[in-house]
């Protein structure tokens, strides 16, 4: 066996575990009661409001944590580093959409800027800045697998539900149908970094794991805990 | 606990094979603008041949127990065993021919064997595997020293415009929610003996294992009878009801299939798959047959990137599938697949075969693992 076949061996077995974490809680989305009461159509206009305030933050910060993370990575791997600070630059507008879609859902902007983080948020952002302020944070391969693929899966189940129930807008809807639509090419994007010879960090596969694992559940909460400051 | 090997296959498939353009003179007529959703369900779901109970007239050849006991006389004659040594039958059914008693009980009787230990399986597809795993771990534990597992459905008379009438006229537009099954499912039965040994000629397979996993802990039901509807706001059972007409004209009686939900349940049985790949230290590249109890057409584009990138996928070459010419039979196709695996492909000593059912009703995931053995 070559080492590249090896390398590839690796990365199967890494997205395998990460798919075994994601598949468990993306079921378990259908439980969590925002999403219950969207497809058992038992939703208000407000409580899609203070859905995207309560998610507000999580999305500003996306981009701050990366770049936190980008900051940790030390030679040699500041290839790699580069990703980091793509990605972010890709995200970082992203809060701009979820502003637009909260005012079209005639939210007030200024009591945006001032809302707090929910309890599961507050505990998600802690979690993903401790996370990124470590050395070499590669584990968070494992926290962006979730946060991007229950993103998506969130978005597009949220999406449909409130379309068919409520007759919600487009506009109101944007920053949804958008992240429905697109973040196609993350399961491409990671599996190109793990390719880059980061597997071989000792006990990274376990930590990758396990950080997504943590993720998951915060993510969970932060929907759990809606309207709680 | 003894090794245990299916020494014997057989099927029911009543009637002559009913052709797409057949189909509504055995089920019945709804509305035009019904039939041209069945025609474009029959394009998604590629069956091009099924079997029904019912004939063109309104009548019925067998009845589900019936088709039951023939695919089970069928499968001991292929074993070369008389049904009347069997200790053990499990049968699995979507829905009996009664109500009351046990569906079991019924084949038993069809049967016309000695008294013998019994046990009823009632689910979507899945209760073919909780079938089969129950007889194989009577054997397995000498519980039992001959037993039988049966999958057997009678779909069609689920179908009948009567069963829709108070919700759905000839004016109505037409539900996917209740065309899709009824253009999709079809009748038969499927049987399998299970021994200590393997047959002294000819093929056995040794079951490795049968794993399920139930995921009603966080869908609700997804493929169901019973109720008006899904949601938590209207699904009194239809015997809370104070009538069983109050409960027909309700709604509550039609077989339906929610659709958001079914690709829902996708990602949880890849994650299963997944998971079974490790817990056995699995090579994808080492099965031989895959037999997967749904059609390939359905296997979500997305899902088959996961599968490819994690090195899970088993090459599309090995799937096995007779869904286009026996149609999807629900619990009884895993077991009519198998028996027309055994008959007509050419297996030999070592091969492995991985069967697949995984279940719309309320998210349950099932793998069956087996070697083939030759005593050629």
């Amino acid at each position: 066996m070559t080492s590249s076949d090896l390398q590839l061996i690796s990365t199967q077995q890494v997205l395998r575990q990460l798919t075994i974490v994601w598949a468990d809680f993306e079921s378990r989305l259908l439980q969590v009661p925002i999403i219950f009461r969207a497809i058992n159509n038992q939703l208000q206009l407000e409580d899609y409001r203070r859905l995207l305030a309560d998610h507000y933050h999580q999305v500003k910060e996306g981009s701050g944590w990366i770049c936190r993370a980008a900051s940790s990575i030390t030679e040699p791997y500041l290839e790699q580093r580069a990703v980091f600070i793509g990605h972010a630059t890709t995200e970082h507008q992203d809060y701009k959409m979820l502003e637009r879609c909260y005012q079209a859902t005639g939210g007030d902007i200024n009591e945006l800027h001032k809302q707090d983080k929910n309890i599961g948020s507050e505990a998600l952002s802690a979690w993903m800045y401790y996370k990124a302020s470590q050395p070499n944070p590669f584990d968070l391969i494992g926290a962006m697998f979730i946060i991007e693929g229950l993103g998506k899966q969130f978005a597009q189940t949220f999406a449909e539900a409130l379309q068919h129930n409520m007759g919600i807008s487009v506009e109101q809807l944007e920053f949804y149908t958008y992240h429905a639509e697109h973040d196609e090419a993350h399961l491409d994007e990671l599996e190109a970094i793990l390719n880059t010879g980061i597997l071989t960090i000792p006990n990274i596969r376990h930590e990758i794991i396990r950080t997504a694992k943590v993720t998951a559940r915060l993510y969970l909460l932060q929907l759990e805990e809606l309207g709680n400051y | 606990m003894t090794d245990v090997f299916i020494t014997g296959v057989g099927k029911c498939l009543p009637g002559k094979p009913v052709s797409n353009d057949e189909i509504s003179a055995i089920i019945g007529k709804i509305s035009d603008r019904s039939d041209s959703l069945g025609a474009a369900t029959l394009r998604k779901n590629g069956i091009k041949k099924r079997y029904y109970a019912l004939t063109a007239n309104g009548d019925y050849t067998h009845t589900n127990a019936q088709m039951a006991a023939e695919a089970i006389h069928a499968a001991f004659a292929h074993a070369k065993r008389s049904p009347d040594s069997a200790d053990y039958l499990a049968t699995s059914t979507t829905q009996g021919d009664y109500l009351v008693p046990g569906f079991a009980s019924a084949v038993h009787g069809e049967l016309g064997i000695p008294p013998l230990e019994l046990a009823s399986f009632q689910s979507v597809c899945a209760s073919s595997l909780m079938a089969a795993k129950s007889a194989w771990l009577a054997v397995r534990t000498h519980e039992a020293r001959l037993a039988v597992a049966s999958g057997s459905e009678f779909s069609s008379r689920w179908f009948q415009p009567g069963f829709y009438q108070p919700f759905y006229n000839e004016s109505s537009k037409p539900d996917p929610e209740l065309e899709f099954l009824r253009w999709t499912l079809s009748d038969g039965a499927g049987a399998m003996v299970f021994e200590p040994e393997p047959k002294p000629q000819g093929i056995s397979l040794r079951v490795d294992w049968i794993k399920q996993k139930s995921f009603a802990d966080r869908f609700p039901p997804c493929m169901y009878a019973g109720a008006a509807s899904n949601k938590t706001t209207n699904n009194q059972p239809w015997n809370l009801y104070n009538s069983p007409a109050e409960a027909y004209q309700a709604g509550a009686i039609a077989l339906k299939q929610d659709f958001t939900l079914l690709y829902k349940m996708f990602p949880a049985w890849v994650g299963y798959y997944l998971e079974l790949l490790d817990k056995y230290q699995l090579d994808p590249n080492d099965i031989d047959y895959f037999l997967p109890h749904y059609s390939a057409q359905s296997l979500g584009q997305e899902m088959k990137k996961l599968l490819i990138k994690t090195g899970a996928m088993i090459p599309e070459e090995r799937w096995f599938s007779n869904l286009v010419h026996c149609g999807n039979t629900g619990t009884a196709s895993i077991f009519i697949m198998l028996d027309e695996l055994v008959k007509t492909q050419p297996l030999t000593a070592g091969q492995k075969i991985l069967c697949f059912v995984p279940e719309s009703g309320r998210g349950i995931c099932s793998f069956m693992h087996l070697s083939v053995f030759d005593n050629n």
